[in-house]
C-alpha cells in the first residue's frame, strides 16, 4: 500500500508542476544535453578515424575505448574531485559543485559511448560506400561525411544511448555536483537522497519522467529509423 | 591512337605468394580493353590499384606527361580515372542524387550538375528513375545508374569489375549496349569480365592476366 500510496502522490506532484520538482529535471536534461554536445563531435570524428584507418596500436585503441564503457563513473567523479577541487590543476576554474562541473563529468561519461558506438556502426558499414564516394573524387572530408550519413541510424543510436548513460548516471553527479538544491540537484541525484530520506513520492516522480524521457528518445530513433527506407535527398 | 597512361611496375603479392608482376603496359586513348584471367588471378586487385583503392608501393604511371606514384593516388588520376565495383553501392538519397554525387564533390556548379545528371541519365536509359529510391532497382538498373554516376565525370579512363555479372537477359544486354559508346566518346574503358558477349564486342583488345603476366592481345 505504501508504494501506491508513493506512486499516486507522485503523479500529483508531477501533475501539480511543482517548481523545486521541474527545476531538478531541467538541471538534468541542461547539463545531459550540453555534456553529450560537446562529447559528440570528438567522438565521432574518434570513431570514424578509428574505424576507417590502419595505423600501429589500433588494436589497442579499440581495446581502450571499449573499455572506457565499464568505467564506474564514480570513479570518474573522483577523479574529477580531485581536479576541480580548490588545490587541484583545474581548481581555479571553481566548477566544483556548480554545474559546469557537471556538464564536464557527463562529457566524459558519454564520450566512449558514443566513440564505441560510433566506431561499431561505420566498422559495420559496407567498405565500398567510401570507396565509392573516393573514386567518384570526394575528398577526405567529403567521404567522412558521406559514410557517417550512410552510418547515420548507428550514430544516432550512438547519441541516444550516450544520453541514456549520462542521464540515469549518478556518481560523478553527486560527487561533482555536489547535490546542491536548486543549483546541481539532478534527477538522479535526487532520487538518492529522496530515499535515503524516506520520501518515496518525488524519487517516484522523478524516476517516471526518467523512464518517459527514454522511451522519448529511443521512439525518436525507432521513427527516424523508419524513414530510412525513403530516399533523403533529392535533386 | 596514343597511349593514354602508361603503367610501370604494377606488383602485387600476398605474403610470399605473388599474384603478378607487370613490368610495363599501355592503355590508349578511347580504347576498349576486356581483362581476362582465371578466377584469382588478380584482375580485380589490378583494376582497384589502377583506380587508387588498392595500395601499390612501387608502381607508377605516365599520364599526361608526367611520371605519377600510384601510392599515395595523385589527384591528376582522381580526376580522370574512375572505378566502378562489380556490385555498385548507391548512397541512400535518390537516384538522381547518386549521379550527382560526384560532380557535387568535384564542386560544379549546382546550376550546371542538372543538366549534366539529365544527359547521362538519359545515356543510360534511367532518366525515369530520377526520384526512386536506389534501394528498390533491379541490378541492371543499379549497373546503369553506377555507369551514369561515372560517365557525368567525364572521366578518361573507366575501370568497370565485372560489369554484366549476375545480370542476364534484357539487363545485361542493355548494360553491353553502353560500353561501346562510352570507347566511342573517347573514353578508356577497361573491364574486368567472363562475359563471352563484351569479350568479343567489336574493336575490344584484350588483357589476359596468367601465371603472374598480363598478356596484351
Amino acid at each position: 500500500m505504501a508504494l501506491l500510496d508513493a506512486t499516486s502522490h507522485a503523479f500529483a506532484l508531477l501533475f501539480s508542476g511543482d517548481p523545486a520538482l521541474w527545476h531538478i529535471v531541467w538541471v538534468s536534461i541542461k547539463t545531459s544535453l550540453l555534456g553529450l554536445m560537446l562529447a559528440t563531435p570528438p567522438a565521432v570524428l574518434l570513431g570514424y578515424l578509428i574505424a576507417m584507418h590502419r595505423f600501429p596500436g589500433r588494436r589497442i585503441a579499440v581495446w581502450l575505448a571499449q573499455a572506457a564503457l565499464s568505467l564506474p563513473t564514480v570513479l570518474i567523479g573522483l577523479l574529477l574531485y580531485l581536479m576541480l577541487s580548490r588545490r587541484g590543476p583545474l581548481g581555479g576554474l571553481e566548477w566544483l559543485f556548480a554545474q559546469p562541473g557537471i556538464v564536464l563529468g557527463q562529457l566524459i561519461i558519454g564520450l566512449p559511448v558514443l566513440l564505441a558506438f560510433t566506431l561499431a556502426a561505420v566498422q559495420a558499414l559496407d567498405p565500398r560506400y567510401a570507396e565509392t564516394a573516393l573514386a567518384h573524387g570526394a575528398s577526405r572530408v567529403r567521404v567522412m561525411f558521406t559514410v557517417l550519413h550512410e552510418a547515420r541510424y548507428g550514430v544516432m543510436a550512438a547519441v541516444i544511448s550516450g544520453f541514456g548513460r549520462v542521464i540515469s548516471e549518478v556518481g560523478c553527479a553527486l560527487m561533482v555536483g555536489g547535490n546542491i538544491e536548486g543549483e546541481t540537484r539532478t534527477i538522479t541525484t535526487a532520487i538518492a537522497l529522496e530515499t535515503s530520506k524516506g520520501e518515496f513520492a518525488q524519487g517516484i516522480a522523478l524516476g517516471i519522467v526518467l523512464v518517459t524521457l527514454a522511451l522519448l528518445m529511443n521512439g525518436v530513433l525507432v521513427l527516424l529509423q523508419g524513414e530510412a527506407h525513403n530516399p533523403g535527398a533529392r535533386l | 591512337m596514343s597511349a593514354l597512361l602508361t603503367v610501370h611496375g604494377l606488383r602485387k603479392s600476398y605474403g610470399e605468394r605473388l599474384l603478378f608482376d607487370v613490368t610495363r603496359f599501355d592503355i590508349e586513348q578511347g580504347a576498349a580493353y576486356v581483362l581476362t584471367g582465371a578466377n584469382g588471378t588478380g584482375k580485380s586487385t589490378l583494376l582497384r590499384m589502377l583506380g587508387g583503392l588498392e595500395r601499390c608501393d612501387a608502381c607508377s604511371v605516365e599520364f599526361e606527361g608526367s611520371r605519377l606514384p600510384l601510392y599515395p593516388y595523385p589527384g591528376q588520376l582522381r580526376r580522370a580515372i574512375v572505378y566502378v565495383h562489380q556490385h555498385p553501392i548507391m548512397f541512400s538519397t535518390s537516384v538522381g542524387h547518386n549521379i550527382a554525387y560526384g560532380l557535387l564533390a568535384r564542386g560544379v556548379d549546382r546550376r550546371q550538375v542538372r543538366g549534366l545528371v539529365d544527359a547521362a541519365m538519359a545515356w543510360a536509359g534511367v532518366l525515369h528513375l530520377r526520384d526512386n529510391d536506389p534501394a528498390r532497382l533491379s541490378g541492371g538498373e543499379k549497373q546503369r545508374v553506377a555507369l551514369a554516376r561515372a560517365r557525368v565525370l567525364q572521366p578518361r579512363l573507366l575501370l568497370l569489375d565485372e560489369p554484366t555479372a549476375n545480370l542476364d537477359g534484357a539487363a545485361r544486354e542493355q548494360v553491353i549496349d553502353l560500353i561501346p559508346t562510352l570507347a566511342g566518346q573517347g573514353v578508356s574503358v577497361v573491364m574486368a569480365c567472363h562475359d563471352r558477349d563484351l569479350i568479343n564486342l567489336p574493336g575490344v583488345r584484350r588483357l589476359k592476366l596468367r601465371d603472374g603476366q598480363l598478356e596484351v592481345r
